[in-house]
């Protein structure tokens, strides 16, 4: 969203208290959804049970193209409509909730960090998995995506998909990573997510954040999801803090 | 490791040991571990425009991207990370994700993007170090490898288009360059005392960023205004890549240093002494100026004073 339409936003967001109807959309859960959409979805229902704000949650096949930015989940509170986790953090910010508030400055900065390193690493060895995986690819990928559509649609939706994610895998620099590559990366990532949790119930100060609900998402995800490659979540070597 | 290691990068400019970010990473984590690197200025190779610079060659090795090299002269026991916690290495980590979706598509904006600045600074810079003719192509190719990776991280889809990313990026810059400026605080490097690898990778953004001279300069200024963040750009350079003439290295650049400190202050010394001894004799009149054996008490005396008042 442009600068000027955030503003906006925000100030008719913090007029009216959070509605009892707010929904969450996301794609069909049983045949459509892919991991990375799924941990995205799940962080945000986890982010706003956190906050004890009721949400429904409604799957529909073209969540995607239902969104402002494209990306799943979005949510539809009152007459306005709100995706990714960033902007419903700040959303449901201007309502009046917050979970980051009682950070000092230099955690705040930690927590932003942290939540890069998760969407760095995490979220692009997904899509990388997803997409870039020819195995994976063949089996489930193309196969779940184009679902809920009639052929020829449904090849030409799952290519097009292809090929925009392998785009910026090219651009970001993981286009000439092989999956071991990215394996070490994720493996990288959550040691350092377990070296900050430490035994601590949750990141911060015994109160959960947004960072606790974004990396709840994306480890869920992986540790139940099942795909021809088992390798990503084996790397989870954390039994469960959650 | 005796290995005779030989980094590839782009040169420098503006004070700067390099004028390109990730060749400037890997400059000053060498610096901070002692690796002994020897820098070979590149122009005239393809590799440049597919962004494999900085290229560290070994004998038998050809390493390419900052964070491979990094964990290269680890594994060579190069090592500026060895104090660090567990949880601060975890830290690192975290940080240098922030700088690269944070402030790296503002930092490749400004530089490459922003058509005053590229035409004016960027661009004549670069065909400047690569000969004809490729000097005519490689800096364009440059170019939209950074408008394109701007765009495919940050752009919304289906609208591909840079003016509403351009606001949205600036804007994430700065509030990153807070974030670092806060973590940062008043101590002289991230964690403690000496530097490590996340030191090494914010002074790699941040310096081009602070020392070259651009005309459209809105994120230079907010750094700028960041005292903390300019101060520690400037410490690192001065006391580890210290480009004075003759190419002194910074350890015989100390020594030097510390030996005209301390002749400096016996020089200061020596004519407080005499100047006290020249007061002595104007103050006493009466006396004959030759007499020698007054003279030959007062500044031993004189003498044992001004040491006792000078030593501290």
């Amino acid at each position: 969203m442009s600068l000027v339409a955030e503003a906006f936003v925000s100030q008719i967001a913090a007029a009216e208290p959070w509605p009892e109807n707010a929904t969450l959309y996301q794609q069909l859960k049983g045949e459509q959804i892919l991991l990375s959409d799924n941990a995205a979805s799940l962080a945000v229902q986890a982010f706003l049970q956190m906050c004890n704000l009721p949400i429904k949650v409604v799957c529909r096949a073209n969540a995607e193209y239902m969104s402002p930015s494209g990306k799943v989940p979005f949510i539809h509170v009152g007459n306005q409509v709100v995706s990714e986790l960033g902007p419903i953090v700040q959303f449901v910010k201007a309502k009046g909730h917050s979970l980051s508030d009682g950070l000092g400055e230099v955690q705040k900065a930690e927590m932003k960090a942290y939540m890069e390193l998760v969407n760095n690493m995490l979220l692009t060895a997904e899509l990388y998995l997803q997409w870039c995986d020819e195995a994976t690819v063949g089996e489930i990928t193309h196969a779940r995506y184009g679902s809920p559509y009639p052929w020829p649609l449904n090849h030409i939706l799952a290519y097009q998909k292809q090929w925009e994610v392998k785009r910026k895998m090219k651009a970001i620099g993981w286009g000439k990573k092989t999956l071991d590559q990215v394996l070490e990366d994720v493996d990288q990532c959550c040691q350092a997510l377990s070296q900050r949790l430490g035994t601590q119930p949750y990141f911060f100060n015994k109160q959960p954040t947004e960072l606790d609900a974004l990396v709840f998402g994306h480890l869920y995800t992986i540790l139940t999801t099942q795909l021809t490659n088992d390798e990503l979540s084996e790397k989870i070597p954390l039994p469960d803090t959650w | 490791m005796a290995a005779p290691l030989e980094l590839s990068c782009w040169g420098g400019g503006w004070g700067l040991p390099s004028v390109h970010s990730e060749s400037l990473v890997v400059m000053a984590y060498a610096k901070f571990c002692g690796a002994p690197l020897k820098v070979n200025v590149i122009d005239n190779t393809w590799r440049g425009s597919r962004g494999d610079v900085p290229i560290l060659t070994t004998e038998d090795n050809m390493v390419s991207q900052p964070a491979k090299i990094l964990n290269f002269l680890r594994k060579q026991k190069y090592n500026a990370d060895y104090e660090l916690s567990a949880k601060q290495g975890a830290d690192t980590l975290a940080y240098i994700a922030l700088l690269e979706e944070k402030l790296l598509p503002a930092v490749l904006h400004t530089f490459w993007v922003e058509s005053d600045n590229y035409f004016t600074v960027t661009k004549p810079w670069f065909a400047s170090q690569i000969p004809f003719p490729l000097s005519l192509i490689l800096p364009g190719r440059m170019s939209k490898g950074a408008l394109n990776r701007i765009l495919l991280t940050r752009g919304q889809p289906p609208l591909y288009h840079l003016r509403e990313v351009e606001a949205q990026i600036y804007r994430d810059a700065k509030e990153c360059l807070n974030l670092l400026s806060n973590r940062l605080g008043t101590s002289q490097f991230f964690f403690g005392d000496t530097p490590s690898t996340l030191d090494a990778y914010v002074f790699g953004f941040l310096a081009p960023l602070y020392k070259v001279r651009f005309p459209k300069v809105q994120l230079q200024e907010h750094l700028k205004q960041l005292s903390n963040l300019c101060r520690f750009c400037d410490d690192i350079l001065s006391s580890y890549f210290r480009l004075s003439l003759g190419g002194i290295s910074p350890a015989g650049q100390e020594t030097v240093d510390a030996n005209l400190q301390k002749l400096t202050q016996l020089v200061n010394k020596e004519s407080n002494l005499i100047e006290k001894m020249d007061d002595n004799l104007r103050q006493s009149p009466q006396l004959p100026p030759r007499k020698l054996p007054t003279l030959k008490l007062t500044p031993a005396e004189e003498e044992n004073n001004s040491f006792q008042r000078l030593s501290p």
